[in-house]
């Protein structure tokens, strides 16, 4: 677009034509205050709080509505500005309580800030004013109607952004009130976003009500620890009795991937970390029963009988079980400890998508897989089977808002009638199970029997047209269907891949070679020379699968497994007595199925209590900082680290530590902490930071940029907490193996099995749900 | 001639003392003096030991709004914040402090906190005595810094633990 010269306050700005003036100040530094123009939402000119003067326009104008215009001149500061600014902010005042000290707004209220701004602090109103009672619209959303200032920021973003319309209003004029759509209550996906937007406390979060003020916490950016989709949050943290508590999530600052997007789980269900049921003593089974005894205790017990146990029956007889929701660290640790240090192969986790065919599909190919922010920008997105609504929060927002405001055009191909066909340009509602036939068809193949051949000719001659598709699968691909999907995506120019898993870390756990066949970097294990270079001898057979370790344990071959957040017992639907001849150890947060029924239980510390890296289902790594604090627990990476030292192996084999050559004593709170964040930013930067000890995950990610084919990202921008999309193509080859391996949690939107369920906002909200709808049902 | 000087200059000495002798006493007679704060006279705004002060309805004026927590330069303010419940009405407002502890050890005793408070919850009262062996019984709890009743009632200037737990009477 042509660009268009203007001046603001005498300084000449130049933006492209058809940028809002409110828009065109930002760029050079000058703000107009607004309350209900928010970028990304329609707009709505009611607050009038952006007034300026433009010249040759007889009246003042409202910055957020007006388009630039070539030799416009503005000015934001003049007293006539001020005045209109003042009187707005007393007539918003007219009816406002004075709620501040007890408000959960109250310091990070854009009514405060604009007050303070425009001093209207004394009232010519003398009349008392009108109370109305606080309303609760459901388990998480508050609503205060005296403090609300009518931006309708959240009817928009409710509408608009989530394309769920559960808050609209009523009445007219000076009457107007925001009401939910049930007359009194919500029915919607709970995201909180409507909270979040608010620019003052009219609406208030159920979960953060009353617990605390903003300048109380400490604030921690991190990554969300349920789905795959991994947004970025900024935990609010405050110390309690156990530790550290996190009282409030969110993204205000619009960094990561997700912008100030969060669903339910990622904005309320990190509670389950709070929980006082939280184990925080190891246990060890005595006499039938899971007796606490100290940590020196467990670990020298747990050493000394993997030790006994692989001399006496090998590494052949003992297994391993990873986690979709430790660390990447964690992850690549726990897998050369299985390997160096048991000697086995017998690694593997609960696959929830394909990574390891879809790493041999991608093979060689650069710049096949497309990063979640990509999904934001895509000119077009082809979506097959899942559904993101429920199973990816964040990827059905990118591909809402990507449609709605960059009129991408959206193709879903599902067998069932999912919400974002909402958004499409074509939807193609095929027979359950054939998604397999359809990727197969795009490949070239036949149309399969009971699908509409028109339809999908149709369909594939227009994709193929597409330039720069993104192509997003869910786990109804496996195997040869992602190499169709593959050949396909090389008949569309520029077309990208996206493989949908279940959980923060799942793509982690296969990036970092928690399978029992592939190392690292999905580098088969006869081509692992550069990995025995450093780690020595490794066992060159592939080892038992997930399901293979479980035959083995029901017919007592396997004689040790060590299982590191996961629950298989509740996952699989085993019967407890299947580990019953094995040595179990369980890491966990909680006293699971699998727990309950092991020889020894490791209280872990969960993803919000420990630092490392995330690689979300796009393969964007992220930074996972510690923000709570449990006492009485370990991360998974140092309670590996400690059995490795029990069984007698040298840990600096196991941890490349001690190198560096400066360390920093920063501070870790309090006022100074960010002095010492960006002072550890540069030091990364310069591979001055000193890694002192073999528990520092940093010193397992040298070796993982080292070793692990794609994980080459600048390291400056990955610790200064920006999303680093890592690489497949230079992968080690993959495998395509059976596609019955792979076990999809099919969590919906209000549930993640392995931590959601513990979490008692999300409970509470599924519990409310049920008990709204059921005389719904009954009507129908 | 070093002796002269040596006597003038104890001379000049004697002779301030003496003409103390006569001038009125400023000294009290702490801690044997009468009364609850034993002869122990204040300036009406010296800043003593905080009072949390109840309304006149008795209910406590705090409504755990953090903001003496924020305005103290030496981080000594804990609160934990619930809500008032039809059942449970603590403060006047929505929601009250459920834990509020000042830590004498690192009060430096400005005010700061003082002047922060919107709803004038927290004062200081005049009681210094808090002189102990076990720094643990320095951090002051909520149900120590209560007033024991509303301020228009009587003297709320509280002394010191002691007396105000023989003191207590019931709000209201
Ligand atoms: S919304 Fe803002 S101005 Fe209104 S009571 Fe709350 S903090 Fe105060
Ligand atoms: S509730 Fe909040 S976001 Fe919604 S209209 Fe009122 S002030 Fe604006
Ligand atoms: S979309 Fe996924 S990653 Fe994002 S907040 Fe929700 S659960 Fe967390
Ligand atoms: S004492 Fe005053 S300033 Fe402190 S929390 Fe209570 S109301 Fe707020
Ligand atoms: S008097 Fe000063 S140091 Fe003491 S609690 Fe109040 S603000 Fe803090
Ligand atoms: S921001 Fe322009 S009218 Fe509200």
């Amino acid at each position: 677009m042509p660009d268009v010269n203007i001046t603001v306050d005498g300084k000449k700005v130049t933006a492209p034509a058809g940028t809002l003036l409110i828009e065109a100040c930002k760029t050079v530094g000058i703000e107009v205050p607004a309350f209900c123009y928010y970028p990304g939402l329609s707009l709505q000119g009611a607050c009038r709080m952006c007034l300026v003067k433009v010249e040759k326009m007889p009246k003042l104008q409202t910055a957020c509505t007006t388009v630039i215009s070539e030799g416009m001149a503005v000015t934001t500061d003049h007293e006539e500005i001020h005045q209109a600014r003042k009187s707005m902010v007393e007539l918003l005042l007219g009816n406002h309580p004075l709620d501040c000290p007890v408000c959960d707004a109250g310091g990070e209220c854009e009514l405060q800030d604009m007050t303070f701004s425009y001093g209207a602090s004394e009232s010519k109103y003398t009349e008392a004013k009108n109370h109305k009672e606080e309303q609760q619209w459901s388990p998480v959303v508050f609503f205060d109607r005296p403090r609300c200032i009518l931006c309708y920021r959240c009817v928009r973003v409710c509408d608009e952004a989530m394309d769920v319309a559960a808050l609209g209003i009523q009445n007219r004029g000076s009457g107007s009130v925001i009401a939910p759509n049930m007359g009194d209550h919500l029915d919607c996906e709970e995201c909180g976003m409507c909270i979040d937007i608010c620019p003052v406390g009219a609406l208030t979060s159920g979960a953060y009500r009353y617990k605390t003020r903003p300048w109380e916490m400490n604030h921690v950016a991190t990554a969300c620890t349920h789905c795959g989709d991994g947004c970025k949050t900024t935990l609010g943290v405050r110390r309690s009795e156990t530790g550290m508590e996190i009282v409030r999530g969110d993204n205000r600052d619009k960094s990561g991937p997700n912008g100030d997007f969060l669903c339910v789980k990622g904005r309320y269900a990190f509670d389950f970390a709070n929980r006082t049921d939280r184990l925080t003593q190891p246990l060890v089974r005595r006499n039938g029963k899971l007796v606490p005894v100290t940590w020196d205790e467990a670990l020298t017990y747990v050493g000394q009988k993997l030790a006994e146990i692989r001399s006496q029956s090998g590494g052949a007889s003992m297994g391993v079980i990873g986690s979709n929701r430790t660390t990447n660290e964690e992850n690549y640790l726990l897998q050369k400890f299985a390997r160096v240090v048991l000697q086995t192969n017998n690694i593997d986790h609960q696959r929830t998508a394909d990574f390891a065919a879809f790493a041999a599909a991608l093979a060689g190919r650069p710049d096949a897989t497309a990063s979640a922010r990509e999904v934001f920008d895509a000119p077009a997105i082809l979506l097959i089977g899942n559904d993101p609504t429920e199973q990816h929060p964040l990827l059905a927002y990118q591909i809402r808002n990507n449609v709605r405001l960059h009129k991408a055009r959206l193709y879903v191909v599902n067998s069932e009638s999912v919400k974002l066909r909402r958004q499409a340009t074509l939807f193609s509602q095929i027979p359950s199970g054939s998604e397999a036939a359809f990727a197969a068809f795009l490949a070239g193949g036949d149309v399969a029997n009971g699908a509409n051949r028109d339809e999908w000719n149709a369909l594939r001659d227009q994709l193929r047209k597409e330039t720069g598709l993104v192509i997003a699968f869910g786990s109804e691909l496996r195997g040869a269907s992602i190499a169709s999907l593959n050949k396909f995506a090389l008949s569309v120019q520029g077309a990208k891949l996206i493989c949908l898993a279940d959980y923060a870390n799942s793509r982690g756990a296969a990036d970092m070679g928690v399978y029992p066949d592939l190392l690292p970097g999905y580098v088969p294990l006869i081509q692992g020379s550069k990995f025995k270079a450093e780690w020595g001898t490794l066992p060159d057979a592939a080892g038992l699968t997930l399901p293979g370790m479980v035959d083995a344990a029901k017919s007592c071959k396997l004689k040790a497994l060590l299982v590191v957040g996961a629950n298989p017992v509740f996952r699989m639907k085993l019967d407890p007595a299947t580990f019953a001849n094995s040595f179990l150890v369980v890491q966990d947060l909680f006293l699971s199925e699998t727990a309950a029924v092991a020889d020894v239980v490791l209280p872990a510390a969960s993803a919000y209590e420990k630092s490392g890296t995330f690689t979300n289902t796009y393969g964007d790594v992220q930074l996972v900082k510690q923000a709570g604090e449990i006492t009485g627990t370990k991360s998974d990476f140092e309670i590996i680290v400690r059995i490795a030292e029990r069984m007698g192996y040298d840990v600096a084999k196991l941890v490349p530590f001690g190198s560096g050559s400066r360390a920093d004593m920063g501070q870790s709170r309090g006022a100074q902490s960010g002095e010492a964040d960006r002072h550890a930013v540069w030091l990364e930067a310069q591979g001055l930071e000193l890694k002192m000890n073999p528990f520092d995950p940093t010193a397992v990610f040298d070796e993982i940029q080292r070793l692990v084919p794609g994980y080459q990202v600048s390291r400056l921008n990955l610790m200064a907490g920006n999303d680093q999309h890592t690489r497949l193509d230079q992968n080690g080859g993959g495998a395509v193996g059976d596609p019955a391996l792979i076990q999809p949690a099919n969590d919906g939107l209000f549930s993640s099995g392995s931590t959601g369920r513990y979490s008692k906002t999300l409970n509470t909200v599924m519990e409310n749900r049920n008990r709204v709808e059921m005389p719904k049902v009954a009507a129908d | 001639m070093s002796v002269i000087k040596d006597i003038s200059e104890v001379a000049k000495g004697m002779g301030i003392t003496f003409m103390e002798m006569f001038q009125p006493t400023v000294v009290e007679n702490y801690p044997d003096g009468p009364g609850i704060f034993k002869g122990a006279k204040f300036q009406e705004r010296f800043r003593g030991m905080h009072v949390l002060q109840r309304d006149e309805n008795g209910l406590e004026k705090c409504v755990a709004c953090f903001l003496c927590a924020a305005a103290c330069p030496s981080n000594c303010i804990y609160i934990e914040a619930a809500e008032n419940t039809a059942e449970k009405r603590v403060s006047g407002a929505e929601r009250y402090a459920e834990v509020y502890n000042i830590d004498y050890n690192r009060c430096i005793f400005c005010g700061y906190c003082v002047e922060a408070c919107p709803t004038d919850a927290i004062t200081h009262g005049h009681g210094f005595e808090v002189a102990t062996f076990n720094v643990g019984a320095l951090v002051y709890r909520k149900e120590q810094l209560l007033a024991i009743k509303p301020a228009q009632m009587g003297d709320n200037a509280v002394f010191n633990k002691q007396e105000m737990e023989t003191q207590r009477v019931l709000p209201g």
